[in-house]
């Protein structure tokens, strides 16, 4: 049995991962971590319930990381893949960002990450082997105006993703990240008509990414073929750069 | 009940395995620093390693780095922290 675990797993991001490594394998034993909102998870919880379970876990909290961890070892026995998926964005020029927006940002999205991963590592290292998959965003690399909290805190994923990706080769563990572009979720759900016209003007496929496409690089960097991959940040963006 | 010598060995032989050493339990001095110059040569990543490994084989739990600056000096210090716990000592 491999074990996985996806933070922020109710959202649609979250469940097409979910999904991925479900449909992947029998093998599989999924953890969905989510805080507040459950009920997509739970749904699918209960659709593979002899697989798949739901786990409370707010990522910002690094007591709530310390009990999870400790469930999901007393329950699984072990912990194999991390997929630190939980994000959050709210959005403003900086000059007008208050202190909650920036510091809420940067909590959920960069200290519940740094919690995650070191809170699994003990595990994965007595198993010598692990994988940790950070969902980063293009915005750490594009940096987009209105953007300064959360770009800064997924460019710290993105940092955070190499710096321990070093750390930790040797014993047997890959860190890598994945970058989304714009993709059919819920965090583009309040664009305009106008404005959706304008962000698919800016990508060169012409389109939004499915989350079944970030899905599939999060599951290949969980895979056994991509044991040599490490520190790696993996653009699935339809081609912005 | 294991004595001091055995124990001494096992917890080698448990660094060599760990740490992948490229070198026999046998060489690992008693008193040998295991971090800093003149020492064994381990890093962070090592100690980590050995932190967890010293949970997992012995129950030895290093709660914060204050603590593991205290075991993880020499096979010696690792060894009373060890028997401590067993209650061997």
């Amino acid at each position: 049995m491999r074990v996985i675990l996806v933070t922020g797993a109710n959202g649609g991001l979250g469940q097409a991962i979910a999904r991925s490594f479900l449909n992947e394998s029998i093998e599989n034993f999924l953890w969905l971590a989510v805080h507040k909102n459950k009920k997509a998870a739970t749904q699918l919880a209960e659709a593979f319930s002899d697989r798949c379970a739901v786990l409370n876990l707010n990522v910002a909290e690094r007591s709530d990381w310390e009990k999870a961890v400790r469930h999901i070892l007393e329950k699984t026995q072990r912990i194999d893949v991390l997929v630190n998926n939980a994000g959050q964005h709210q959005d403003g020029l900086l000059a007008n960002l208050d202190d909650a927006a920036w510091s809420g940002v940067l909590s959920i999205n960069l200290d519940g990450v740094f919690y995650g991963c070191r809170a699994v590592l003990p595990a994965m290292i007595s198993q010598r082997i692990g994988r940790i998959i950070n969902v980063a965003s293009l915005s750490a690399l594009l940096a987009p105006a209105g953007q300064a909290n959360y770009a800064a805190a997924k460019a710290g994923v993105v940092a955070l993703t190499q710096s321990l990706a070093k750390e930790v080769a040797r014993i047997g563990i890959t860190v890598n990240a994945v970058c989304p572009g714009y993709i059919e979720t819920e965090a583009l759900a309040g664009l305009s008509a106008e404005e959706r016209r304008s962000a698919t003007s800016r990508v060169p496929m012409r389109r939004f990414g499915r989350p079944e496409e970030v899905a599939s690089a999060v599951r290949f960097l969980a895979c056994s073929e991509a044991s040599y991959i490490t520190g790696s940040i993996i653009k699935v963006d339809g081609g912005i750069f | 009940m294991e004595d001091a010598n055995a124990l001494k060995e096992r917890i080698k032989k448990m660094m060599v395995d760990n740490l992948m050493l490229q070198m026999s339990a046998e060489e690992i001095g008693d008193d040998l620093p295991l971090f800093g110059p003149g020492s064994l040569g381990l890093d962070s990543v090592d100690a980590l390693q050995l932190v967890v490994a010293l949970d997992k084989n012995f129950g030895l739990k290093i709660p914060d780095p204050g603590a593991a600056k205290e075991v993880l000096q020499t096979v010696n210090t690792i060894v009373a922290a060890v028997q401590k716990k067993l209650g061997t000592t």
